[in-house]
């Protein structure tokens, strides 16, 4: 089994070769390089984390059980956005959620529950102020992408935050270039102007 | 529009790339004279940078392993079509059905055929020693066929010849030895992989 130092520096197709050829290694690489993105784009999509942990779950073992039947000539990251995209749609269409909380899932019963569903900020550095200013300039952007529409929702997060290109983005949505560039300008308004009372 | 000589606002085009670094001199220009896009500019900058700081959050530790707890990981030294078989054969809830349905056929044709084949002992019996006795006449009269022929070939006197006298017969396992020998050896030298440097045409 190659050493994970081996694989950090390695191309997805590469690290999915090595998975082909039964190395759990490769396997584990993948879900390194993946978890948190993925992760962050079905909490944003779903706002709850359990559930988003159960889809980003659900998503990794769809991917890596079919990964005899991944086409090397596209993006490894397009093929597995794409179906967390479909896994978070899926649900969205199933059941409706109307707010993001911070503080913890909205279904959680217990102060335990709520503790363990509640928004866990990654590893960046900073002093307690800017880590209240952070979390609070965090809370209205992520209630105002909270508020678009799904569609706009995938294709803003997917630009902005994850840094995809148009292409790539109407590749995973599985919709056209225009489309996605009008979602993405009219998500870019919506939040200007959710967001308008902030600027001074 | 405030302040704006230039007669082309920005359209989501000319934004997008002006975003994206595509500064031409007449966005530039625009950009100078126009309140209203420069403004928009400026904000459609400050959301972006501030959608990009967005942080990544992290599942919990033990995702990983709970992943890979799901995960077939395939075994490169089995056999692939059993592999591809079995994972066909429990791909879903309606497959697994089929199968059970195909075992529970196969099981009841076998149960089937030996509680007939228990009731019906004689009428086996009698097939069978027919089938042998008919089976042990056509083999006979092959043999026997086979050797006749054998008999009448050209060759074979020369060849109860020669099995009559054993010293012709060693001389001539021994030829057909050596050159078995010797067509073994030209073979191994022939796919032998060649230890000394191919010379190049430049060298």
């Amino acid at each position: 089994m190659a050493p994970r130092a081996d694989l950090a520096g390695r191309s997805d197709q590469d690290i999915v070769a090595l998975a082909r050829a039964g190395e759990e290694a490769a396997y584990r690489e993948l879900i390194r390089r993946y978890e948190r993105p993925l992760f962050s784009l079905l909490y944003r999509m779903v706002r709850d984390r359990e559930l988003a942990e159960d889809l980003a779950q659900e998503t990794f073992v769809k991917a890596l059980n079919a990964i005899e039947s991944y086409r090397p000539e596209y993006k490894f990251s397009s093929w597995i956005f794409k179906i967390a995209n479909n896994a978070a749609i899926d649900h969205l269409r199933r059941r409706e959620l109307d707010t993001l909380s911070l503080e913890g899932s909205p279904h959680a019963e217990t102060p335990e529950a709520v503790q363990a569903t509640a928004l866990q900020i990654g590893d960046r550095h900073e002093s307690p102020l800017d880590e209240v200013e952070a979390r609070e300039l965090g809370g209205q952007i992520e209630q105002a992408i909270a508020r678009l529409r799904p569609e706009y929702r995938s294709c803003i997060l997917l630009r902005h935050v994850e840094g995809r290109a148009y292409e790539e983005i109407a590749e995973i949505l599985n919709l056209p270039l225009g489309t996605v560039k009008t979602y993405i300008h009219r998500a870019r308004n919506e939040l200007r102007q959710a967001l308008a009372h902030l600027r001074e | 529009m405030t302040g704006n000589s230039s007669p082309q606002h920005f359209g989501p085009d000319e934004l997008d790339g002006w975003l994206a670094g595509v500064r031409t001199p007449e966005l530039g220009r625009h950009l100078n004279e126009c309140s209203d896009c420069l403004e928009l500019v400026r904000t459609e900058e400050a959301l972006i940078a501030r959608l990009g700081a967005l942080p990544l959050y992290a599942p919990r530790a033990d995702f990983s392993d709970r992943v890979m707890a799901s995960v077939y990981i395939p075994d490169p030294f089995a056999i692939r079509s059993l592999q591809a078989a079995r994972r066909r054969l429990f791909a879903s809830r309606k497959s697994i059905a089929i199968a059970a349905m195909l075992a529970l056929v196969l099981l009841g044709s076998m149960t089937a055929s030996a509680a007939w084949t228990l009731a019906h002992r004689d009428t086996l019996l009698g097939a069978g020693n027919w089938l042998a006795s008919e089976s042990a006449r056509w083999a006979w009269v092959g043999l026997r066929g086979a050797a006749l022929n054998l008999i009448e070939q050209p060759w074979f006197s020369g060849f109860r010849s020669l099995v009559d006298a054993p010293g012709r017969l060693a001389l001539a396992s021994a030829a057909m030895s050596l050159m078995y020998v010797s067509g073994i050896l030209a073979l191994r030298r022939l796919l032998a992989i060649p230890t000394q440097r191919v010379a190049h045409a430049n060298s």
